[in-house]
């Protein structure tokens, strides 16, 4: 070998060794605990944490208004929480959006009556560490993530309705 | 010397092309999803034409992927 070469083949090295890097490699997966999120209501001043709606079996759902399957997702969350509140299900929408007139304008075209609240500077969303958008958080009354939701689609809604119902069905 | 300083340029030539890497999280592409950020004026008349430049070319793939950046669609 050259001796200009090893050098050089060590900074390349390095190089593609920080580029590869994942950033965070500590995803969320089933069977940790949610991570607390405190926050506000969307356009509200009203304070929101997570662990106020412990004992109740919560959806999380990461959503922005430039993201087109969480168009899909909002009727049909809506109508599981209106449909299982009673039983002890919660749903809560996280928003992602960074200007707020767009996040306005999707609520006023798509109204949902689950709790929206705020994630400005994207914290409550690193430390889910959301890879998808949408992503579907389902807690237990205990507070531990049981299913996680990639991604919404035309399937989706059975699948969670039954997830639901069997996180229901345990007692807290 | 000579050796020492090329090294030293590369180093610092790698590290500044690093700065124009950056990771975008799902949850950070609402910028990317903006209109002006898509390749095409019209989506669905790149679509259409595409469609016509396969019929016509038997042969379709390798062009970009169709909408906004916010990897959702």
């Amino acid at each position: 070998m050259r001796p200009l070469q090893r050098p050089i083949l060590a900074i390349l090295a390095v190089l593609l060794a920080v580029l590869t890097f994942p950033g965070q490699a500590h995803a969320l997966k089933p069977n940790d605990a949610a991570p607390e999120i405190e926050t506000r209501l969307v356009a509200e001043a009203t304070a929101f944490k997570l662990s106020a709606l412990r004992g109740k079996v919560v959806y999380v759902d990461f959503w922005a208004s430039w993201c087109a399957p969480c168009r899909v997702s909002f009727p049909i969350l809506d109508a599981l929480g209106a449909k299982h509140g009673a039983q002890g299900f919660a749903v809560v929408g996280v928003n992602q959006d960074d200007a707020a007139k767009d996040r306005d304008a999707f609520m006023k075209r798509v109204r949902v009556k689950f709790t929206l609240v705020e994630d400005g500077d994207h914290k409550i969303a690193k430390a889910y560490d959301v890879k998808a958008m949408p992503s579907g958080y389902l807690i237990d009354r205990k507070g531990t993530v049981r299913y996680v939701h990639a991604g919404f689609d035309g399937s989706s809604r059975d699948k969670l309705e039954t997830q639901i119902l069997q996180l229901l069905k345990e007692t807290p | 010397m000579n050796v020492k300083r090329s090294v030293v340029a590369l180093a610092i030539a790698g590290c500044a092309l690093l700065s124009g890497c950056a990771n975008v999280k799902a949850f950070e592409r609402g910028h990317l999803s903006q209109p002006e950020m898509q390749f095409d004026a019209d989506f669905s008349a790149t679509k259409l034409s595409q469609q016509m430049y396969a019929a016509k070319e038997a042969a379709s793939g390798g062009y970009t992927t169709g909408g906004g950046g916010c990897g959702c669609n």
